[in-house]
């Protein structure tokens, strides 16, 4: 196991780099440059600029100075807000992560009681109208259902606020909206699972020896039943964080995703290259996770051989 | 089995518990104002900034020598209590007010104007309005650093080594001398070396106390045997017209008359800063909110990145009892529907910019809206030819296609209650009269196009219209144009959507046929509107370089009489206008929402509203301040 994590770690090295590499040729080579404004600046004014951010050495120079910051925990000085990109990450990544949290919470609660009902119910009405309903939320962008939730909860039946930041409440719509495709999914390969583990022969055997329909589908078939949902949660943890920016700027949560996507437009070369590391990171460990959880939900999986 | 999903359910539960934690350190108590900031700050630091979600804090945090009324945006007395001008119009003498003080306790001096202009001015500062007050004698030459140098000039060179006991990001060690030469450094050919490239590959020959000595600006310090190293040179700030011959009194000394001058000087980037508190942190550390130090009415208690502002009232403030809200919060909200939603849920009581499409239904609400008046603005929406390239270069093509568009079927479609424009220069300026661009007039401009040898469009090259991604109304202009162009004039119009980072670009590098652009006045005066064009004005960008406009310009600046002053402007409008290089096409409206309970607020040209004049009054039966000029709605109008 610990060799696993080793060698996975050291994959993760690599793949920072090649990520680094490439966005650090992307953002020099797009047109335009941070001290660009709807006001022209002085050429003298852009050579001090340039030069109080570095951006005057050659980039070879400039691409060593990143990493080794990045090594050092040094994430540079956004060019465009005035603040170090490491306090901007600070202060966000805590928000998004516990809008993704909450977003991923309601996607397995109500994607795995939807799946399994329609699982064990199959062919009923209850399944049908389900698996229509998830079919939806996944055709449905998040802006979408987020319009909706909002006429719906805020201004017909004003149960939440309409956004902002600092309550549970404040975090309830967001979290359904980020959360509502992903529950689709959820259902729809909860479903699947349980339906290949319930036609096997173990849980046959649980039946024959005279166990109750219940105690067999909960306590036999669902822990294996969920293995394919939990291999599904790398790409959803993926998913949930870049895809809060729409619903971050929908609801006004100081989340990182904005930044994400502001910076790039900004220019602002410190802040767009450290959020790509910092989500790179993020998702290769959410994707070590994933992988060793399944040694903790299925004893067949040995991660030695691996 | 079960034992198997104990430890996820254990996860689970500590996940949740960590997500309201960190709910919860958000939690505050709520404000006694709030309002939509639209977007995050680009800084506290007065000096660097642009926008007006900028302007709106820094104009809250700090005073400048003036301050802006809210209704009609002329000068009051800030922290200067009074000011005289002397008789040619170039000298004003500031008095500073005894009770100014810093939100430390200390007392703000003239000292403290001349050091926040001469680092405004500094070109490593990197001030975007820098140019606002190159109307000071020598502070164009001193904000060009050393590439505005001539020899003879008087200079002042800033080492790298750093006087004895000075705080740790103070200046240099500065020496003053006169520029005797400037050299090109040996083995740079004439072609390699850009013009006015001073800095990099030049040294510079001046005589030091009667001693000659020679020097070269370097990056980090680097000792020669040739020359010493500098940080900086820079003309001497003596020459600039800005000094304090004592705590109480700032003189600036001007070009030319400005009748402007001092409601520009109240603009914010022009607010004063504290020496110590920037020498001590460093930039951009200093604007902390545990480091800042401010003299406004009220100082930032913190800063959450993308969520707001929080302000609360300042005790040190001169004029404390006026203001009324202990605590107001400026939230970043970038979204405008978001803003509306949180407006009419009662989470803000301000909306500074509602989107094109809500205002169309809040202008057609019925009842009418109790707390929403589109007043006009001082900016303008324009297309921009770019003069350098044929077939722009030739008038009758540019008047014809400013003759061939129908402004108010664009506003009909695409705007929200603006106004159109045929003037560059929007009205509402006292004393100034705007001169319009040739008339809408389709039969004149198939004229115009057929001797410019293009009879019905025939031969014409397809034009390419520019605009930016972001906003809808942009897109849907650029198509109205488009189809007016090809209906009246038979030629082919494309249309090119660039991301705002491109676009600049592309406009600044004058890489383009037609642009889509706009530009804010910075005061209320017509040449806020009018420099714009002349040759060299880094926001011209249209290539248009008018020997007798940029005369007229400049004359206007030596004129006295302020009568003769506008006329000279009117002419130079007059002269634009026939020219066309940009082609007005409407006049923005503002397009706040203003909760009805709240007073001291006014709809002005600006659009820019202090806060700290703001006050509620609950008990507010009629319309408020806001609301008093709104035009009672016509039956079946919009």
């Amino acid at each position: 196991m610990i060799a696993f994590i080793f060698r996975r770690l050291v994959g993760m090295a690599v793949v920072l780099l090649v990520v680094f590499g490439i966005s650090f040729a992307l953002v020099n080579a797009v047109p335009g440059g941070p001290f660009q404004g709807e006001r022209a600046l002085s050429a003298e004014t852009i050579a001090a600029l340039e030069k109080q951010h570095g951006l005057d050495r050659p980039l070879l120079e400039q691409a060593w100075n990143r990493i080794t910051g990045y090594l050092t925990g040094d994430f540079g000085e956004s060019i465009k807000l005035g603040v170090d990109v490491k306090d901007v990450i600070l202060q966000g990544l805590p928000v998004s992560a516990a809008l993704g949290a909450m977003a991923l919470v309601f996607a397995f609660t109500l994607g795995l009681t939807a799946g399994i009902l329609s699982a064990v119910r199959r062919g009923t009405g209850t399944d049908f109208w389900l698996m229509s309903t998830a079919a939806v939320g996944i055709a449905l962008p998040n802006f979408v259902v987020a319009g909706f939730a909002i006429l719906i909860f805020v201004f017909a039946i004003p149960l939440f606020p309409a956004g902002g930041w600092g309550t549970l409440r404040q975090l309830v719509l967001p979290a359904m909206c980020l959360g509502a495709p992903y529950a689709a999914y959820v259902a729809r390969i909860a479903r699947t699972g349980m339906l290949d583990v319930l036609s096997q022969d173990h849980v046959r055997t649980a039946r024959a020896k005279g166990l109750s329909y219940r105690s067999v589908v909960l306590k036999h078939a669902m822990p294996t039943a969920m293995l394919p949902v939990v291999s599904f949660l790398g790409p959803a943890v993926a998913g949930v964080l870049t895809g809060s920016p729409v619903v971050e700027s929908i609801f006004a949560i100081p989340g990182l995703g904005w930044h994400f996507v502001q910076s790039a437009f900004n220019r602002d070369y410190f802040m767009a290259m450290g959020l790509v590391m910092v989500y790179t990171t993020l998702l290769y460990s959410m994707n070590l996770l994933v992988d060793l959880s399944y040694a903790v939900l299925d004893p067949r999986v040995d991660l030695r051989e691996t | 089995m079960q034992s198997r999903l104990l430890p996820l359910l254990f996860l689970l539960s500590a996940g949740l518990a960590g997500v309201a934690w960190i709910v919860n350190q958000g939690r505050l108590e709520p404000a006694d104002f709030a309002f939509a900031n639209e977007t995050e700050v680009q800084s506290l630091d007065p000096a660097v900034v642009s926008g007006q979600p900028e302007g709106r804090i820094i104009w809250s945090i700090y005073e400048a020598l003036v301050q802006l009324d809210p209704e009609d945006r002329s000068a009051k007395p800030g922290v200067a209590e009074s000011w005289e001008v002397s008789e040619d119009g170039r000298t004003y003498t500031w008095a500073i007010r005894k009770d100014a003080k810093w939100s430390n306790g200390e007392p703000l001096t003239a000292e403290d104007f001349e050091y926040t202009f001469r680092r405004f001015l500094d070109p490593t500062t990197g001030a975007k309005y820098a140019q606002a007050m190159w109307y000071v004698t020598g502070a164009r030459k001193y904000s060009q650093g050393a590439s505005g140098l001539k020899v003879g000039d008087a200079v002042e060179i800033e080492l790298h080594q750093r006087p004895e006991g000075a705080l740790t990001h103070a200046r240099g060690q500065m020496l003053r001398g006169e520029l005797l030469s400037i050299d090109r450094d040996t083995g740079y050919e004439d072609a390699e070396v850009e013009a006015k490239d001073y800095t990099r590959r030049h040294s510079f020959l001046v005589a030091v106390d009667g001693e000659e000595r020679r020097f070269h600006v370097t990056v980090e310090p680097s000792p020669s045997e040739e020359w010493q190293d500098c940080k900086a040179i820079l003309l001497d700030f003596s020459e600039v017209g800005i000094r304090a011959p004592n705590p109480y009194t700032l003189i600036t000394e001007l070009e030319s008359p400005t009748p402007f001058w001092p409601e520009l000087i109240g603009f914010y980037a022009m607010s004063p800063v504290n020496k110590t508190c920037i020498e001590t942190h460093g930039s951009p550390d200093w604007t902390y909110p545990e480091n800042i130090v401010t003299n406004g009415p009220y100082e930032v208690q913190f800063r959450r990145i993308r969520d707001r502002i929080r302000l609360v009232k300042s005790p040190t403030y001169w004029n404390r009892d006026k203001v009324s809200f202990n605590v107001i919060d400026a939230m970043v909200i970038e979204q405008t529907v978001t803003q509306f939603n949180m407006y009419e849920t009662g989470q803000i009581d301000w909306v500074p910019k509602v989107s094109p499409l809500i205002s169309r239904e809040l202008m057609a609400a019925d009842p009418p809206r109790p707390d929403y008046n589109p007043g006009v603005q001082l900016a303008t929406y324009f297309y921009a030819f770019n003069v350098t390239r044929p077939p722009y270069n030739d008038v009758r093509v540019r008047r014809a296609l400013a003759m061939a568009l129908d402004r108010d079927e664009i506003i009909a479609t695409a705007g929200a209650g603006e106004m159109p424009a045929r003037t560059m220069v929007p009205p509402g300026i006292p004393g100034y009269t705007p001169q319009p661009c040739p008339p809408e007039d389709i039969e004149e401009a198939q004229r115009l196009m057929a001797e410019a040898g293009y009879p019905g469009g025939e031969g014409f090259a397809r034009v390419q219209i520019l605009y930016n991604s972001g906003f809808e109304q942009h897109e849907t202009i650029a198509e109205l144009v488009r189809k007016q162009w090809e209906k009246n004039l038979g030629i082919t119009v494309s249309t090119r959507k660039e991301e705002w980072g491109t676009f600049l670009n592309s406009t600044s590098r004058l890489n383009f046929e037609v642009a889509r652009r706009a530009w804010i006045g910075d005061y209320t005066d017509a040449n806020t509107f009018l420099d714009l064009f002349e040759g060299d004005n880094g926001n011209n960008q249209t290539g248009f370089d008018n020997p007798e406009y940029n005369d007229l310009i400049k004359a206007a600046g030596r004129e006295t009489d302020a009568a003769k002053r506008q006329e000279i402007l009117m002419e130079a409008e007059r002269l634009l206008m026939s020219e066309v290089p940009v082609v007005p096409i409407y006049t923005y409206v503002s397009r706040s929402l203003v909760r009805p309970s709240i007073q001291g607020f006014w709809n002005n040209l600006q659009d820019s509203h202090p806060l700290h004049t703001l006050y509620r009054d609950d008990e507010l039966t009629g319309p408020n301040n806001f609301m008093e000029d709104a035009v009672p709605r016509k039956e079946g109008s919009r």
